[in-house]
């Protein structure tokens, strides 16, 4: 027979006894993650260059800053330093890609030096795809703010 | 496809490759590669750096999503 334990005997530090604020923590994710893959539906519809598709993105960015300064949530403790060997693949990784990039668009041919816009662009013609780069985006940003 | 395109669109997509394999290898115990977010985070550290960052961050979704 399972015995019910009376909320104010409740120890919080005991797993079963945790399991409503896992719950709670667990709802809220899930609804800011459908709210967000909502909002992302609707912005995917805005066509490119259009006043809509620029408040498309300001709004998340704004809700972004939003919580970056005014409610920011628990960061993520950044390492007080960063080895610098290390660090040089990354720098050496990201400048290459940056080269690559230049090199295309200053070439200006889309058809021989494709920039790398040119070669996504066509990926986020769809739906589909676009709501999911959107969503991607935004959880991209929610990351950076916990950082 | 042409052979230019083709080399353009290899290079691009072994840069990524590349960048894939600095996460992976930066989360292999010991490693003294920093993660994608601990470089981030250390940039971070500083208000500029977080305003650069974010600012970037937004930048990639006007470009990519409004243009």
């Amino acid at each position: 027979m399972a015995l019910r334990v009376p909320p104010q005997r409740r120890n919080p530090d005991h797993p079963m006894d945790a399991e409503p604020g896992r719950a709670r923590h667990w709802a809220r994710i899930g609804l800011g993650f459908v709210a967000v893959a909502s909002y992302a539906w609707f912005a995917a519809f805005a066509r490119p260059f259009s006043g809509a598709a620029l408040i498309s993105v300001l709004i998340p960015g704004a809700v972004i800053g939003a919580l970056a300064y005014v409610w920011p949530p628990e960061r993520i403790p950044p390492p007080d330093k960063v080895d610098l060997t290390g660090m040089s693949f990354w720098v050496i990784a990201i400048a290459a890609l940056f080269e690559w990039e230049a090199s295309a668009f200053r070439d200006n041919t889309r058809t021989w030096h494709p920039s790398l816009t040119d070669l996504i662009n066509p990926l986020l013609s769809s739906h589909d795809v676009k709501s999911a780069a959107i969503v991607v985006w935004v959880m991209a940003g929610w990351g950076l703010v916990r950082r | 496809m042409s052979f230019t395109r083709l080399v353009t669109i290899v290079g691009f997509a072994g840069i990524i490759a590349a960048l894939f394999a600095l996460e992976f290898l930066a989360r292999r115990p010991g490693s003294k590669i920093p993660t994608g977010g601990q470089w981030l985070g250390y940039i971070m550290r500083s208000r500029a750096g977080r305003v650069l960052v974010l600012l970037g961050w937004w930048w990639l979704g006007w470009h990519y999503f409004a243009r």
